[in-house]
């Protein structure tokens, strides 16, 4: 019994010499401090960054090429989600595991914008077939719902800190004009390829929203979710798909792992129809300054790039 | 309260319910029925997604516990028709379970974002976050409080059934013989160790929780042949080495939860190889001795 005790105590003190030791309590300045603002992923990061300009400094939780469903937070994630003046995340359930966090955060008094909300319900597209009512998350890869949600970021922005309301619009419109920009370069080059080549096959079901806004057939191998497995009637499904449409080339992704479209290439290729894999693209996150992809901009140019040239080169060499 | 302090009181409160029914499973030799919990839970929420049809619903972590319980009942009792060893019943049950999960989201849920994550939302680093408000009044982090609650019933579960936990424990021929049920403590228990593993899965995530039930326990098992020793070495361990993770973890910018299952991990090692009583050291120089001793003996009959 006495032994018993005395292990409690040791325990009891060295709680409390460790609580003792640690009260490093952080303040929380005003005044001409740059806005926390803690973003999910690394496209909310940059697009808040765009917007906010200098009178935010933005965190991004999960970093460049981090799949946003496997995410795992390291300590200083703790300081910085401690800190935050405002958290902006993507909803739709892509970062399902936080939501609750999130919502809690909301109702302690630190604004929450969930970039979903900045665009019409019409706009999000279900997955899981007919009567789902489940939303496909990725949503910025509809650049008409990034401009809805730089103007939605804008205004929140505003809201939190209206000394700079102006500036914040003013910054989400000439954002907006690069998003054109880039629109009018992914319909150019979408022009490139014969239509009916418009096909893109990837590992995941990230694309749908491009697929739709810029005319493309989008099949995946997987679905949404980064880990659920691709069953084996998926693969040879799609391998008959392919070598019917006589598609040339697929795409792996950023943050996905190919092994599943390399098994659907030799798949292909045993149906007697050549397939090759096109290269990476950016899905869940951004990549970095080496590949020069950092940004969304960036990002998506980067991306259709690599599927025009693809494609195109393909039916080149058909002649 | 620094966020530190807070975190490193979450982590020794989930460790310490964790690590007392930790013990008895290691001495039963069956603690990857932790493992096999944290994986067959999922089967629990998908069939709980399906009647609720809503991802938020309170009633998944209910379906999760419920086949946490199933789980271990299963493997229980698959145990007792000793037709097979204890850690093949645990994999017949735990694969079983989890691919039945598989399909089902495969064949059903498709494209809908359904895993164990999804509900059981586990993350040590943002356990202080997730706040557990009754009546408007904040009364701690949710994780603290739920699992303080758990750390009292398995508590008050060992303290008020020790003398029948032990008996069945090391003698359950015996046990029968004098009149109580091993069954009955047996099931008791393993449905405390789904509780525990649920609740820390939901308050830490997956990794921890087959750390923190077999990792003290462990280590005690090696440091000591009595009992009480036991749970009380488990709990100072399951203690020091949440508080050392935690630091470390914030030391070296990395995962906390990882960071304590490595301490978890190294400190167990250590106890191995060095266990006065029973360590891989001892043990050999022990033997070395011995068989010098007997060498000797043997040259001088010579």
């Amino acid at each position: 019994m006495m032994k018993r005790k005395w292990i409690g105590f040791t325990i009891l003190m060295s709680i409390l010499m460790l609580a003792a030791c640690s009260n490093e309590t952080a303040t929380t300045p005003e005044g001409d401090e740059p806005i926390n603002v803690v973003a999910t992923t690394t496209m909310i990061a940059d697009l808040v960054e765009n917007i906010g300009g200098e009178y935010v400094a933005v965190t991004g939780l999960m970093g460049p090429g981090i799949d946003p469903h496997t995410y795992q937070p390291s300590a200083s994630d703790v300081y910085t989600m401690d800190e935050a003046d405002m958290i902006v995340y993507n909803g739709l359930h892509l970062e399902s595991q936080f939501i609750e966090m999130f919502e809690q955060f909301e109702s302690r008094g630190v604004p929450t914008t969930v970039i979903a909300d900045g665009m019409p319900s019409s706009a999000y597209k279900t997955v899981g077939g007919e009567g789902s009512t489940e939303y496909d998350p990725h949503i910025w890869f509809s650049v008409n719902n990034w401009i809805n949600a730089s103007e939605y970021v804008a205004e929140q922005l505003a809201e939190y800190d209206p000394e700079h309301a102006d500036d914040y619009e003013a910054n989400a419109q000439a954002y907006i004009e690069e998003l054109s920009a880039l629109a009018d370069y992914i319909e150019t080059r979408i022009e490139e390829v014969p239509e009916s080549s418009r096909y893109l096959v990837t590992a995941h079901d990230a694309f749908q929203y491009f697929g739709e806004e810029f005319n493309f057939e989008v099949v995946g191998l997987q679905g949404v979710n980064t880990q659920t497995e691709a069953g084996t009637g998926d693969i040879s499904g799609l391998a008959d798909f392919i070598a019917n449409q006589k598609i040339s080339a697929v795409f792996v992704e950023s943050s996905v792992s190919s092994r599943n479209i390399e098994a659907l290439i030799e798949a292909v290729n045993s149906r007697g129809q050549e397939l090759s894999n096109a290269g990476e693209l950016y899905s869940d996150a951004l990549g970095d300054e080496a590949h020069d992809t950092e940004t969304y901009i960036k990002m998506y140019r980067s991306n259709i790039d690599t599927i025009v040239d693809a494609l195109n080169g393909s039916q080149d060499n058909k002649h | 309260m620094s966020i530190i302090t807070e975190i490193t009181l979450i982590a020794v409160v989930v460790s310490i319910a964790c690590a007392l029914p930790g013990v008895f499973l290691v001495l039963r030799g069956t603690t990857m029925v932790s493992d096999a919990i944290t994986h067959t839970v999922l089967l629990g929420i998908v069939i709980a997604f399906f009647v609720t049809r809503d991802l938020n619903s309170p009633l998944l972590l209910v379906g999760a516990t419920l086949t946490g319980v199933f789980t271990v009942w299963a493997i229980e009792a698959l145990q007792r028709t000793k037709l097979l060893g204890d850690d093949a019943a645990i994999g017949v049950v735990f694969p079983l379970f989890f691919s039945v999960a598989i399909i089902l989201i495969t064949r059903y849920t498709g494209d809908i974002h359904l895993d164990q994550d999804t509900v059981l939302m586990g993350e040590l680093a943002f356990a202080p976050f997730r706040r557990l408000t009754i009546f408007g009044v904040d009364v701690g982090a949710r994780a603290f409080v739920t699992m303080l609650v758990i750390l009292f019933i398995n508590a008050g579960f060992i303290g008020l059934f020790y003398k029948e936990l032990k008996v069945t424990t090391f003698d359950a021929a015996f046990a029968a013989a004098i009149g109580f049920s091993p069954a009955l403590i047996y099931y008791g228990l393993m449905t405390l160790v789904s509780l525990t593993a649920v609740g820390a899965y939901d308050s830490v995530g997956s990794i921890l929780v087959v750390g923190f039930m077999v990792g003290p326990g462990l280590t005690a098992y090696l440091l000591t042949h009595e009992l009480k020793k036991m749970i009380g070495l488990a709990v100072l361990f399951a203690s020091i080495n949440s508080i050392i993770g935690v630091r470390l973890a914030f030391a070296l910018d990395s995962s906390i939860a990882g960071m304590i299952a490595v301490v978890t991990g190294t400190v167990c090692l250590i106890a191995f190889l060095f266990s006065p009583k029973k360590g891989l050291i001892k043990n050999t120089l022990t033997r070395r001795r011995e068989r010098e001793a007997f060498d000797r003996k043997i040259n001088e009959i010579n």
